[in-house]
């Protein structure tokens, strides 16, 4: 039986994801999917039966009521705070929900994005092999737009039967450590002085945060006087670090542009990507660099965390 | 002898942890652009195993790969001796595409002031862009964003200083020896030339988009 759920309240850049648009970068489409896929990936190993996609939500939070059918919700990511029918509920969460009920998510102590991943399928069209919302593009999710109030989402039931699996421990929080990286493409165009003051330095995560990329602060001034290169334009993926003309530091998320033309000393591990689009305005970071095959042996880790 | 006429070998680079790039240049060059494309072409039948996907860029071809199934000195290796010996795309096997365009007025505010940065008339400056077909370098940037080139040496310009805020889809874009056809509402510094009815992409097609890298282009100008 479909259900049918109604916005009451969006938080911005709140939209529906699946694991991602792949296979369409030569169409000029990057792959968009979740910010935190470890989050969204977690919320369905609780379902039985999870549809495809989920909604993601930013630190603002999201209301809802469901208006038809019934239907079961798992919530993942950040640490939100959680009310159904104005009652107090732990996150994450497992719902069982039905005609009538309210759920209010509001921002709690950490965290940017939180998923909602239920035991239906979200119809909305398939573009491109994808229902991910790609919010640069305009594509895919409702209307290739971000939720808000008034939006209408039917849940239409997944076929099968399936078993929950066992979820893995949620990732701590507050994760000490500095974001890993490998050296990036146009590293080599940086002088070894700045290379060296981008390892000592830290940044600070800016307001200026989206799911196309992450401006970081950059106090110390690591890449203040970096000189403007006129490079080619070439292949951009997600966790890349450029360097803006005017020196400001920006890792480029889920909706990145497919390519892009700014020097790129490092990009971001893919273990540590999630953590890192986790971290909110005014987070302390600094960086660190590790071979391919340490990034490779931390993925293949975190698969079977 | 065809062998002598291969490309030179790429250099073979990570982008990440789970992306090799296969880089032909570090400058936007003819020769490299055309080694990218057909690179492209020649993994297009056969990926390599754990390769997911792949992307021709200007003078690179970007390989997607699951840290699961390889990694990157495994598929180094093979890509090493896939981009061996490596020939052009024969262009006279090309698809052909004709695309008219309505220069200057509304759709192409910056016609008059690109033919005049190259001491030319408006009439001169669309003879002149029109005068030779055009290869499509790459899809990218954008969705169905096309990169078209390359102009002669002489009839070359700089990006403009600023940025204009989104051009509609169907502008039709010049700079740096390239012209480019935008298919979606995107802020741009090349010079904004003219405008097309053509659109490269329709998200409800397979594929979504019509010109593909290594395709000629024909630029014509609109009856009147």
């Amino acid at each position: 039986m479909s259900a049918l759920i109604r916005i009451t309240r969006a938080g911005p850049m709140a939209t529906i994801q699946d694991s991602g648009r792949f296979g369409a970068l030569h169409h000029g489409i990057s792959a968009s999917g979740p910010m935190d896929r470890g989050a969204f990936e977690r919320a369905g190993a609780a379902i039985a039966n999870p549809g495809p996609e989920g909604i993601e939500f930013t630190r603002a939070g999201l209301a809802f009521t469901v208006a038809e059918g019934h239907f079961r919700a798992r919530g993942e990511g950040g640490a939100f705070s959680l009310s159904v029918n104005g009652s107090p509920r732990d996150w994450p969460a497992d719902l069982g929900l039905g005609a009538g009920d309210t759920i209010d998510i509001t921002p709690g102590p950490a965290g940017n994005y939180g998923y909602l991943r239920f035991d239906h399928t979200i119809d909305v069209p398939i573009v491109i092999g994808s229902r991910a919302t790609n919010l640069v593009a305009g594509l895919g999710g409702l209307d290739g737009r971000a939720l808000k109030r008034g939006d209408s989402i039917v849940l239409t039931p997944v076929a099968g039967r399936g078993e929950v699996s066992v979820v893995p421990p949620a990732h701590r929080l507050v994760e000490d450590g500095p974001i890993r990286f490998v050296w990036g493409l146009h590293a080599d165009l940086f002088a070894p002085p700045v290379r060296q003051a981008f390892l000592d330095a830290n940044f600070v995560v800016s307001t200026r945060l989206d799911r196309m990329g992450v401006r970081l602060d950059d106090p110390s001034g690591v890449f203040a006087g970096a000189p403007i290169l006129s490079l080619v334009s070439d292949a951009i993926v997600p966790g890349d670090m450029q360097i803006l003309g005017d020196g400001t530091p920006i890792v480029l998320m889920r909706d990145h542009q497919p390519t892009g033309g700014y020097p790129r000393i490092a990009t971001v591990i893919t273990a540590d990507l999630d953590r890192f689009a986790q971290m909110r305005p005014g987070t302390a970071l600094a960086f660190a660099p590790v071979t391919l095959h340490k990034a490779r042996t931390l993925y293949l880790a975190s698969l079977r965390a | 002898m065809a062998e002598a006429e291969a490309f030179p070998p790429p250099l073979i680079l990570p982008l990440g942890d789970r992306s090799l790039l296969v880089r032909f240049g570090t400058t936007l060059s003819d020769e490299a652009n055309r080694a990218a494309i057909a690179f492209g072409r020649r993994l297009g039948n056969r990926l390599p195993d754990g390769v997911s996907e792949i992307d021709p860029n200007l003078v690179s071809v970007l390989l997607k790969y699951d840290p699961e199934r390889t990694d990157f000195d495994r598929l180094a290796g093979e890509v090493r001796l896939l981009a061996g010996a490596l020939q052009p795309v024969d262009e006279a096997l090309a698809a052909t595409h004709r695309i008219s365009v309505r220069f200057g007025g509304e759709g192409g505010p910056d016609l008059e002031a690109a033919a005049a940065a190259l001491r030319m008339t408006p009439e001169a400056f669309i003879a002149t862009h029109n005068a030779l077909p055009l290869r499509v370098l790459t899809i990218g940037f954008a969705p169905g964003f096309a990169y078209c080139g390359f102009h002669p040496d002489v009839f070359r310009l700089p990006r403009r200083t600023e940025v204009r805020p989104p051009v509609p889809p169907g502008s039709v874009l010049f700079a740096a020896g390239q012209t480019a056809i935008t298919s979606t509402s995107i802020p741009t510094g090349w010079h904004v030339i003219g405008r097309t009815d053509f659109r490269n992409f329709d998200p409800a097609s397979d594929p979504p988009t019509t010109l593909r890298e290594g395709d000629t282009v024909i630029f014509e100008a609109a009856e009147p």
